[in-house]
């Protein structure tokens, strides 16, 4: 589910950025280092704007200016049962790896509807119920987000396709 | 009070078998038998003479009393008592006196009612019969009985006083019987039942008066009789038992010489060699045991405190063995091993048991020495010969050695066989087997035991009986498997479908916290039979027990009742457990550690092997070697562990920079890709989710790699925000020179002669050893000891002269010079820049990973590479090259500054070189028009492309001391010269070649006095190019414009990117 939320980041400056440009400084060093980071726990999206850019504070002993931003960003909280379109990225005899954006889900075999079948024999390899559906990489999914296990840097998740309406679209 | 204490309830439900010995089917019987002994009893003492106790009514009573222990039945009181009540009529008086007196009965201990004796206190006639009774006495029960039988028939009624004891006593029970008989007509059903249940619901009559007594008034005291406990032959207590059973039997209460203990049992298990035995005096034990085998009363008795009376009566229920259990065989060889109950019989002693067979079909059997003897067990023996593997009954094979043996039976449930005497059936073993042989708690079967007795399918698990698996389960370590906050289920009972969380558990209780539904909130206790774990799917769960799979952490994929599959983190395989063998795992990495060893680490097996560890065993490791072989190895064997280092760095094919975490692909083969795990030396491990086997762990060389995308987004291309110059360690160029640059490479000081100038060494001469950015090691001549002094109060002085020198100026050139002359030619020109120039290329590929990304946008024309070359050149040698060019070359040039502007910008220009003058000129030459040069020299260029882009991108090394060389000197040959060189050092080498030694000419002379270098060099690159001169010098100026509005420094910075 996608989220406005309102966070704190704190910016060191080095001093030789000090000048008139050094906004754009800090929004561009904001952008590079928040949009696309995954906590564990979300992914950031995208920076929308900067609430408050406090005073820069110089540290003692580097000369250096420590900035505490708030801004908005669009975040990114997978939920489990949340409904996500995914495209495959490998199909293993143990299952379906996809990237439903940033975030990678893996579907079980136990979560992939008894009649669609490992057919490892084609190439490249694919999930078949030898009619309409063909699972193989590049393939895009509808699944169902069944866990999600955070991670230092990094989320993990599995999913099922095992349910009406899911699987490939 | 014995009967009490029997009778009350220790907290159990079910009586032990053990406390019991005698059969409690005899109780009429003797019931009758005793009444009829009391009931003489009581005539005597009608007829007691003077010599009969004051108290004889009580005395009589509590010879009754013990008669009715001795039996050991205490539901033989009730019914003595009812039957008494019955024959009130024939003998009032005694009676009564009983039931006033019951509360003082026990008064007397040592009262012991001696039937002969009473029996001669008989007058008249009686004391004729008396002696004939009295030898009727020595005889025993059995006599007494036949006796009876024989006399029954011929008695008259009406002489029964006067009859010998046995008569009267057999005439009685008629006349008993018929009473009874009378009674139970004339009272009403409702009445009789409740006397029938008085006579015998012992228990719950019993339990009835518990209810009403509080139980602590039950408890044995003082008065009670006292319990011994007696050793014997451990495992015959209930051997033992029996025998007293019996000896009381040919011994009873009431006989001449009677057993008087009360109660005698066993309570094996913990107490195995003991029996107990409850007494008023010791010497009754010792006289109730005499001569009687496995028990050994002559050895210390153990007078069992009362207050641990109840606890020796505190009964455990005993093991219900269900068909379809599971149980462990004891001893044999089968020991261990799990068996399944088939059949189970009606006594509960023995059961048949399904297993699966170790059988070698005789294959092994020449191997023992013919004379040993099956039976007998031999220490020594072959333990695999002894113990075949477990495996299936296959008549194949047992026809091939053992025919003879081997016989078919079929039957209703199919075929069997016979083999060797023992009964297969559908490949296991059919055995009966006695319940002691067996174990029958915590078997803790094993799922792939289990699965062995999967019948005919294939991975074993869809036809098994999970349920009666789950259930043996379930009876076991509830508290091991239940800890506070565990989500739970009830599954049956009243309070099917509940859900909670345990918040304790007590024995088989677990008391949970009800989190859904009405009762949410409230905190109700079910047995743990009734409750199972309950996990979603997607949780992330670790497995705690009861398969191989322990400590396996992963996400639950699918729920089915008791059992849950799980996909693991480690392997991403399915596994599948019971839910009572999992937890929630709060763990996000992976687990599964042997002592210090973790999946994926890293290490060494010997000095040139190392290997990432990719699976965890119990012992063992799994290893995957730099070789990308898999070897199973010991913790022992590991050399030890690497520690990964964080900045660990290598290049990929490309020469681009890769560090841990970077995702990679491999250029050839498979084209496997993953994270990178550890760096060693030129070896990568990568770790690929995708991958099953290994752990998703490959081995890869680096110079197969190319890098897909850097951990943390960190660019691959250049750090943008390292772009400015200002964080640049080298300082800003131009105006603010900054602090002097720091020295690349090897720092000049270090061999030289100094002086220290301050401090507690001042004035001591000694020569640098080594030194870092501040501070040298000097070993002083004087003490012959290295120290470590600040490099800034060093004076370098010259070893013979003692003079000092500047090391900033002359020095270095002078120094250099040497080199210049040695083998690089490059370096040929001006030592202190050759060196610098080296340095900055040492630098280079650094800068070239992320330089790369930029090159194209450079104007494409180069190879990545070549960009990334200018990339540095630009940026590193710039500032010194140029700097030192213009020192270095000084002489040559006009004003510094410019000279160094312009050599800031000609040598990375240079640095760029050649391609980078090749773009520069390239880029420009179009720019230009089109001067025929460039036209002609585009081509050339283009044409080059395949030589000459080499050529360039070869210089790119060449460029940066090139740059420097042709600023300097100008000499088209130094260059020239160089020109090899720089393709020897840089590793692009071979391109480099001959050209970029040309073309960093060419733009070094680029800069605003260049104009005549590039002449130089335009001999020098006459070759390729002869209009290259003019080109570059239009170039020059170009760039010149660029620069010279500004001071290089910034300029550069942005000149650099912009073209």
């Amino acid at each position: 589910m996608f989220f406005l939320k309102e966070e704190i980041k704190v910016i060191t400056l080095h001093p030789s950025f000090f000048g008139p440009n050094m906004r754009e400084y800090l929004i561009t060093r904001l952008n590079e280092e928040e949009e696309g980071r995954c906590t564990g726990d979300h992914f950031v999206i995208c920076v929308m704007d900067m609430v408050d850019i406090g005073e820069g504070r110089v540290l003692p002993g580097s000369g250096q200016a420590e900035y505490t931003i708030k801004y908005r960003a669009i975040i990114w909280k997978p939920f489990r049962g949340e409904t996500v379109d995914a495209i495959v990225t490998s199909v293993k005899p143990t299952g379906i790896f996809t990237l439903a954006g940033p975030l990678s889900v893996f579907i079980a075999r136990k979560n992939i509807p008894s009649d669609i079948k490992w057919e490892p024999n084609t190439v490249p390899p694919q999930y078949t119920d030898h009619a309409d559906q063909v699972i193989e990489k590049g393939t895009s999914l509808r699944l169902k987000i069944l866990g999600v296990k955070p991670d230092v840097a990094a989320i993990n998740a599995i999913g099922t396709i095992k349910e009406d309406f899911l699987g490939p679209l | 009070m014995s009967r009490n204490l029997i009778d009350q309830d220790f907290g159990s439900e079910e009586e032990d078998d053990d406390f019991n010995p005698a059969p409690a089917d005899d109780s009429d019987n003797e019931d009758q038998k005793a009444t009829h002994r009391r009931r003489d009893d009581d005539d005597d003492d009608d007829d007691d003479d003077a010599d009969v106790h004051t108290g004889r009514t009580e005395r009589y009573r509590a010879g009754s009393e013990d008669d009715a222990r001795g039996r050991g039945h205490a539901d033989d009181d009730e019914g003595d008592d009812n039957e008494d009540d019955e024959e009130g009529e024939e003998d009032e008086e005694g009676d009564e006196d009983d039931e006033q007196d019951e509360e003082d009965e026990d008064e007397d201990d040592d009262v012991n009612p001696r039937r002969p004796a009473k029996r001669r206190r008989r007058g008249g006639v009686l004391s004729f019969v008396d002696t004939e009774a009295g030898v009727d006495e020595d005889e025993d029960e059995a006599e007494d009985e036949e006796d009876e039988m024989e006399f029954g028939g011929e008695m008259h009624p009406d002489d029964m006083d006067t009859l010998p004891v046995g008569v009267e006593t057999d005439d009685r029970r008629h006349r008993q019987l018929d009473r009874q008989r009378e009674l139970a007509a004339s009272m009403d059903a409702e009445k009789q039942a409740q006397m029938l249940k008085e006579r015998y619901g012992r228990n719950r009559a019993a339990a009835a008066d518990a209810v009403v007594v509080p139980k602590r008034l039950l408890l044995p005291s003082v008065d009670d009789p006292s319990i011994w406990g007696v050793r014997c032959k451990a495992g015959k207590e209930r051997e033992v038992v029996f025998s007293i059973q019996k000896r009381i039997e040919e011994r009873p209460p009431g006989s001449r010489n009677p057993v008087k203990i009360m109660s005698a049992f066993e309570r094996g298990g913990a107490m195995a060699g003991y029996i107990y035995v409850e007494a008023r005096r010791q010497a009754d034990v010792m006289d109730a045991l005499q001569d009687m085998t496995n028990v050994y009363p002559r050895t210390k008795m153990i007078l069992v405190p009362v207050r641990e009376m109840p606890d020796l009566l505190r009964v455990q229920k005993s093991e219900e063995l269900m068909p379809g259990g599971w149980v462990r065989i004891k001893r044999g060889k089968y020991q261990g091993d799990l068996a399944q109950i088939e059949e189970v019989e009606t006594n509960g002693l023995a059961v048949t048991v399904r297993l699966v067979p170790r059988l070698d079909y005789g294959l092994n059997e020449d191997i023992g020495a013919p004379a040993i003897d099956p039976k007998r067990k031999r220490p020594g023996m072959n333990p695999a010969v002894a113990r075949p593997p477990q495996r299936a009954f296959s008549e194949a094979e047992a026809k091939k050695k053992h025919a003879k043996y081997l016989s078919a039976t079929s039957g209703l449930g199919g075929k069997s066989w016979s083999y060797l005497g023992e009964t297969y059936v559908e490949g296991f073993l059919v055995k009966d087997m006695k319940v002691q042989h067996l174990i029958t708690k915590n078997v803790n079967p094993r799922l792939e035991e289990v699965t062995m007795f999967a019948r005919g399918s294939e991975d074993g698990t869809s036809n098994l009986d999970l349920a009666s698996l789950a259930e043996t389960l379930k009876n076991q370590n509830a508290e091991e498997s239940y800890l506070p906050g565990d989500p739970v289920e009830v599954f049956r009972g009243e309070q099917q479908g509940l859900k909670g969380r345990t918040t304790s558990t007590r024995g088989d209780i677990v008391t949970l916290l009800v989190t859904e539904g009405e009762l949410a909130g409230q905190s109700i206790e079910a047995p743990v039979k009734s409750l199972r774990k309950r996990f979603r799917e997607g949780d992330h769960v670790k497995v705690i027990g009861g398969s191989r799979y322990v400590d396996e952490l992963g996400m639950v994929v699918q729920v089915k009742d008791d059992t849950v599959t799980l996909l693991s983190d480690m392997s991403m395989q399915e596994i599948t457990v019971f839910s009572k063998d999992l937890r929630l795992s709060a763990e996000t990495g992976v687990d599964g550690k042997l002592g210090m060893f973790d999946v994926h680490d890293l290490v060494q097996l010997d000095a040139a092997t190392v290997a990432c560890i990719v699976k965890v065993d119990r012992e063992s490791l799994r290893v995957l070697d730099q070789n990308g072989s898999i070897r199973t190895i010991l913790p022992t064997h590991v050399t030890n562990k690497i520690t990964p280092r964080r900045d660990a760095v290598a290049t990929d094919r490309n020469g681009a920079e890769i560090r841990l975490g970077d995702t990679v692909r491999e250029m050839s083969g498979e084209q496997r890709s993953g994270v990178i795990l550890h760096i060693y030396r030129s070896f990568l491990f990568l770790h690929n989710k995708a991958q099953a086997e290994n752990s998703g762990i490959v081995v890869v060389r680096t110079t197969n790699v190319v890098t897909v995308s850097a951990k943390g987004g960190r660019a691959t291309g250049p750090d943008l925000s390292k772009m400015n110059p200002a964080l640049m360690r080298n300082g800003a160029p131009g105006g603010m020179m900054g602090p002097p640059q720091r020295s690349f490479g090897r720092d000049r000081l270090i061999g030289k002669t100094v002086q220290v100038r301050k401090g507690p060494y001042k004035g001591l001469v000694g020569i640098v050893k080594d030194s870092s950015d501040m501070q040298a090691r000097v070993e002083l001549h004087s003490k012959n000891k290295l120290v470590t002094i600040d490099k800034d109060i060093l004076v370098v002085k010259d070893p013979i002269t003692g003079q000092t020198i500047d090391m900033s100026r002359g020095g270095r050139g002078g120094g250099r010079i040497p080199n210049g002359g040695s083998a690089a030619p490059q370096s040929a020109w001006q030592g202190g820049r050759t060196p610098m120039g080296m340095a900055d290329s040492s630098r280079t590929p650094a800068w070239g990973g992320a330089a790369s990304a930029r090159t194209p946008a450079w104007g494409g024309v180069s190879s990545a590479r070549t960009p990334a070359w200018k990339q540095d050149g630009s940026r590193t040698s710039n500032p010194y090259d140029g700097s030192r060019t213009a020192y270095g070359g000084g002489g040559g040039f006009g004003s510094r500054t410019p000279a160094w502007n312009a050599g800031a910008r000609t040598p990375y220009g240079g640095s760029g070189n050649s391609d980078f003058d090749a773009f520069a000129a390239g880029s420009r030459t179009p720019a230009w028009g089109g001067a025929a040069n460039s036209g002609g020299r585009t081509p050339a260029w283009g044409g080059s492309a395949s030589n000459g882009t080499k050529g360039y991108d070869a210089p790119t090394p060449g460029g940066n001391y090139s740059a420097p060389t042709p600023g300097a000197y100008a000499s088209a040959p130094t260059p020239g010269a160089s020109a090899p060189t720089p393709g020897g050092w840089a590793e692009s080498a071979p391109t480099p070649g001959a050209f970029n030694a040309p073309t960093p000419g060419g733009p070094a002379k680029r800069g605003g006095y260049d104009a005549p270098t590039p002449a130089a060099f335009d001999g020098v690159g006459g070759h390729t190019r002869p209009y290259d001169a003019p080109t570059p010098a239009g170039a020059a100026a170009t760039p010149g414009a660029g620069y010279d509005g500004d001071d290089g420094g910034p300029r550069y910075e942005e000149g650099t990117p912009s073209p």
